[in-house]
């Protein structure tokens, strides 16, 4: 009998929050750090007889969301109210798009197994408001068991777009692959700032198993995953768990299932989903988006990430490894452009941005946009190392020394004692000579002919080295040498 | 004659001439409640003990009394919709519909009964006790808005607010024989109305008089940007106009409603309406609704009820109204809550609405009423292609007995049929005084286009002269002289 292979199918729902100044149905505040139910308004807080009213300019941040994951956008879409009960949703209904939405089909590519391109289908984006937040005094935080439970209202109404799959993903990678590349694309769009520590990215993971055999797994849902790390670890999880229930002849029951991040594993959920087909939200007229509009939103969409690093490959020749690392972030990427558009050259100053740029902003914690360092200021700086008038070790310090003091490069240049361009000719020549002069003895010793190894000449030149703060070409030191004792 | 019976119209012009103040017809209004309230029970909350000072003295409703239904929100004033489940609760802020009135300068002088989240058609499913009619307080006044239309009946104040999603504003105001308006879909802000059928309901005014309607239409209708489906084309002129004229306008019967059975007085009066109608140089003709007359009842109750139990999904003892503190868990919390909060009638449209939203039926019944309604609206468009207005009963008989008509839910529905495809057409309706039966009024509605209200009033006004306008009701006095006569005897 042969051995029994097993094929993952799987689909991802995810959550991103909005980037937004107002929520969607309200003009509060999306602020959700500020203290407990303050940003809160009748109509987030579901009081009877309010009435939600469309932010238009989420719809916007969801049109450029669908964007970047080349999704088209539908002329008229729905809402709908999804219902049902709990502490955190004030309305009892959320407002969602579910069944008709603002997308159209859209795709992202990822690297399959053979390290292929390969498409994931996005089944569709859709815009929805989030539910508020409940904090429970019992010690292990969760609702079950707590004495009290406190609703917080500043999330509720904050906009939400859910972006489906369709079940084309085939491993833990490819699902990390196509949520970091997705997440990378939105935030390019400037339709999200996906900051993952703050819960701006949840996850759910639809996973049923084929076998060899032709067996089809029942479909389970996975739920509560809120970093790429618990996204990987739950269907890796999941998939351990369904095939071995399907090697032992067992049927995988089509369920949900709850991922517990401490222990590691998925468990079945308790909440019974009570699946109830979705009315159009009466109080909201359809979403009627013209081409005008659409055009004029497209019009905002930047570069995507992938097509501006085979430009700077295609372009610019710059290595592959370093325009994927500078085009991660957008900001980053722009820094860089700036310095190239300010005269530097692009491999150059590509370099200095991946490797010096990086280690600045790592070493304190800070991003591109904190980086008070001008990149037009940067590319003076590159231009001076490529000209030779600084070598790369004092274009280093310099660079340090204005990071450090915020100072311009001049400024720095004169508090590091550097002499731009280097010691040579005639200030060398003095050098050379007053060295010399001060070591009587090791220039009779090379005169002598003893110095066979050349031992003495290397030792002057150090002097003179150190002697011209090492800002001497080495090559023209020693030939200065040559000359002062021949 | 006291100032308690003026129309609104003349008030105005009295504070204008000054020949009498707002004090004093505070005053008289809330004598005259003080008077009738116990016979008739109208209001819910009473916020005339103190003089209610006007906000805008100089507007055009300067420190004119008003009254509005119970499921208006009113900002630090106890909002209830007729319901247990809402506690004490005392809005944070206006229905955009009074606020507008308050800025014009109204007064009120209290939060009219109701059928529970306007789920009735007798003002006697209330958390508070049955509305009694004005003019023969053992009837009912009618519903959803009955306290609305009683108190302007019985003179407590010249006019009031109500709802409308499926007749709730045009029945009792044929009850209690006062005009009714149901304006058209989206020209009165629903913002601060709690919902029942989101899709169905619209605000409008009761008076005693067409012009009155005019006056306070001109102050509630508008857009407004905190509700997505308040109109905002052009603006709606309710200016009063004299000169107005029926002469060459079509008005239609409906071919279809022909048949059914009506009460002698209404067809009665249905008959000495189309004669002035016809004297006036009118065209009476006939339209055919057959989708309408088949189909809208099913459909109406279809799409209330399913929009109906998600608005009323909020109601969870987390952020309002009535609570329990001792509950074990959020089921149990939610259970308790809505099972003591909701009367029975509200219980059973939301077990209705989930029912039929409930996704092995949704097809067949939820969205099948969504394409119905399409169809009906189409044809109420053909319609108004063949006439301008429809001329039809408000309902087949004059108001029965408090807690006669409780027994046969089904037949409370049925006799719907001519105000609710009004609502699912999105059409205004004008219900309007035509004479007495007795000491009954007996009312008729006048149907118009969308977006011609101000028209449909202007008809209002032509029948109002010819028909007449009603008196003040007696507010149960001679009933209550009657017992004590009895009693001193």
């Amino acid at each position: 009998m042969p051995e029994l292979t097993f094929t993952p199918v799987i689909g991802i729902e995810i959550h991103i929050r909005l980037k937004s100044d107002s929520k969607l149905f309200c003009s509060c505040s999306t602020d959700t750090d500020a203290p407990a139910n303050t940003n809160i308004c009748p109509v987030c807080m579901g009081l009877p007889g309010t009435l939600p009213r469309l932010n238009h300019r989420v719809v916007e941040q969801g049109m450029l969301a669908g964007f970047a994951l080349n999704c088209g956008i539908r002329p008229k879409s729905l809402f709908f109210r999804k219902s049902y009960f709990y502490p955190d949703l004030p309305k009892g209904h959320q407002v969602s798009q579910c069944d008709l939405p603002i997308t159209t089909s859209g795709y992202i590519e990822v690297h399959d197994a053979e390290g292929k391109l390969k498409k994931i289908r996005v089944h569709h984006l859709h815009l929805e408001e989030d539910v508020g937040s409940l904090h429970h005094s019992a010690s292990d935080g969760r609702l079950e068991g707590a004495d009290t439970s406190y609703v917080d209202y500043n999330r509720s109404g904050t906009p939400l777009a859910e972006i489906v799959s369709e079940p084309d993903v085939s491993s833990s990678a490819e699902a990390v692959e196509y949520v970091m590349t997705l997440r990378r694309r939105v935030i390019y769009s400037g339709a999200s700032e996906v900051e993952l520590e703050k819960g701006m990215m949840r996850f759910d993971a639809n996973v049923s198993m084929k076998c060899s055999d032709g067996r089809w797994g029942k479909k389970v849902e996975v739920k509560n995953m809120n970093s790429f790390k618990a996204l990987e670890r739950a269907i890796e999880y999941e998939i351990k768990r369904q095939k071995k229930i399907m090697l032992q002849g067992g049927e995988v029951k089509q369920e949900t299932r709850h991922w517990n991040d401490a222990k590691g594993v998925t468990s079945a959920s308790r909440t019974k989903e009570f699946y109830r087909k979705f009315i159009v939200e009466p109080d909201l007229p359809p979403l009627i988006i013209s081409q005008e509009w659409i055009d004029r939103v497209a019009a905002r969409m930047p570069e995507m990430p992938d097509v501006r690093a085979n430009r700077y490959v295609n372009d610019w020749s710059i290595p592959r490894e370093v325009a994927d690392v500078l085009t991660d972030d957008r900001n980053l990427a722009d820094y860089f452009e700036a310095c190239v558009k300010a005269g530097a050259n692009p491999v150059r100053a590509a370099h200095w941005v991946r490797t010096e740029v990086l280690r600045v902003l790592n070493e304190n914690g800070q991003k591109i946009s904190d980086f008070k360092m001008k990149p037009e200021v940067l590319a003076g700086l590159v231009a001076k190392v490529d000209d030779g008038k600084l070598s790369t070790t004092q274009g280093k310090e310099v660079f340090d020394y204005m990071c450090a003091n915020g100072s311009g490069i001049d400024e720095a240049v004169k508090a590091l004692g550097i002499t731009e361009g280097g010691v040579a000719g005639n200030a060398l020549a003095d050098i050379v000579a007053s060295v010399i002069s001060a070591n009587p003895d090791v220039l009779d010793e090379i005169k002598s002919g003893r110095d066979k190894k050349g031992k003495k000449l290397k030792f002057l030149q150090g002097l003179v080295m150190k002697e011209t703060k090492g800002q001497a070409k080495p090559q023209e030191v020693a030939e200065a040498i040559a000359e002062a004792v021949k | 004659m006291e100032l308690y019976e003026l129309n609104l119209y003349m008030l105005t012009e009295g504070l204008k001439a000054k020949k009498f103040s707002a004090s004093e017809i505070f005053e008289s209004c809330k004598n005259r409640i003080d008077k009738c309230e116990d016979n008739i029970r109208a209001l819910i909350t009473r916020t005339d003990s103190t003089p209610q000072t006007s906000e805008n003295p100089e507007g055009v409703l300067g420190g004119i009394p008003t009254i509005l239904k119970d499921n208006l929100c009113t900002r630090g004033i106890r909002t209830t919709a007729a319901s247990k489940i809402l506690g004490d609760w005392k809005p944070p802020y206006d229905a955009t519909a009074w606020k507008l009135l308050r800025e014009s300068g109204a007064v009120l002088m209290g939060k009219a009964n109701m059928d529970e989240f306007a789920m009735g058609n007798t003002c006697g499913n209330s958390a508070f006790g049955p509305t009694h009619n004005p003019n023969d307080i053992s009837r009912v006044p009618g519903g959803s808005s009955g306290g609305s239309a009683a108190a302007v009946s019985a003179g407590y104040v010249p006019f009031s607010l109500g709802s409308d999603t499926g007749g709730s504003i045009r029945q009792p105001a044929s009850f209690c024989g006062v005009y009714g308006l149901k304006p058209t879909y989206g020209m009165v802000s629903r913002y601060g109305l709690i919902s029942y059928g989101s899709s169905l309901d619209q605000i409008g005014p009761f008076a005693r008089t067409v012009r009155d309607l005019q006056l306070v239409m001109s102050v509630i209708s508008g857009h407004d940007p905190m509700d997505s489906s308040s109109f905002r084309d052009k603006a709606h002129d309710f200016t009063h106009r004299e000169d107005v004229s029926l002469k060459g306008k079509r008005v239609a019967v409906v071919k279809e409603f022909q048949g059914f059975g009506l009460d002698a007085p209404i067809s009665e009066a249905m008959k000495r309406t189309l004669k002035v109608l016809e004297d006036e140089g009118a065209i009476i003709t006939e339209v055919s609704l057959p989708v309408v007359s088949k189909y809208a009842v099913a459909c109406y109750y279809a799409l209330a009820m399913s929009e109906a139990h998600t608005n009323l999904e909020r109601y969870d003892g987390v952020r309002l109204g009535y609570t329990v503190k001792d509950a074990t868990g959020i089921k149990e919390m939610f259970e308790r809550v809505r099972s003591y909060g909701f009367g029975a009638e509200v219980k059973a449209r939301i077990i209705a609405g989930t029912c039929l939203t409930e996704p092995t039926r949704c097809e067949e019944y939820y969205v099948a009423a969504t394409k119905v309604r399409t169809l009906i609206a189409q044809e109420f468009s053909r319609a108004f292609g063949e006439t301008d207005y429809i001329i039809q009963p408000v309902t087949p008989s004059l108001p029965g007995k408090i807690g006669e008509a409780d027994d046969d839910a089904m037949k409370g529905y049925e006799t719907d049929l001519y105000t609710l495809p009004v609502n699912l057409a999105g059409l205004p309706g004008l219900s309007f005084f035509t004479g007495y039966a007795g000491n009954l009024p007996v009312g008729l509605q006048l149907i118009g286009r969308r977006w011609s209200d101000s028209e449909l009033l202007d008809a209002g006004i032509i029948l109002e002269r010819h028909l007449g306008s009603p008196k003040i009701a007696d507010g149960g006095q001679a009933t209550a002289r009657k017992k004590l006569y009895l009693e001193e005897r």
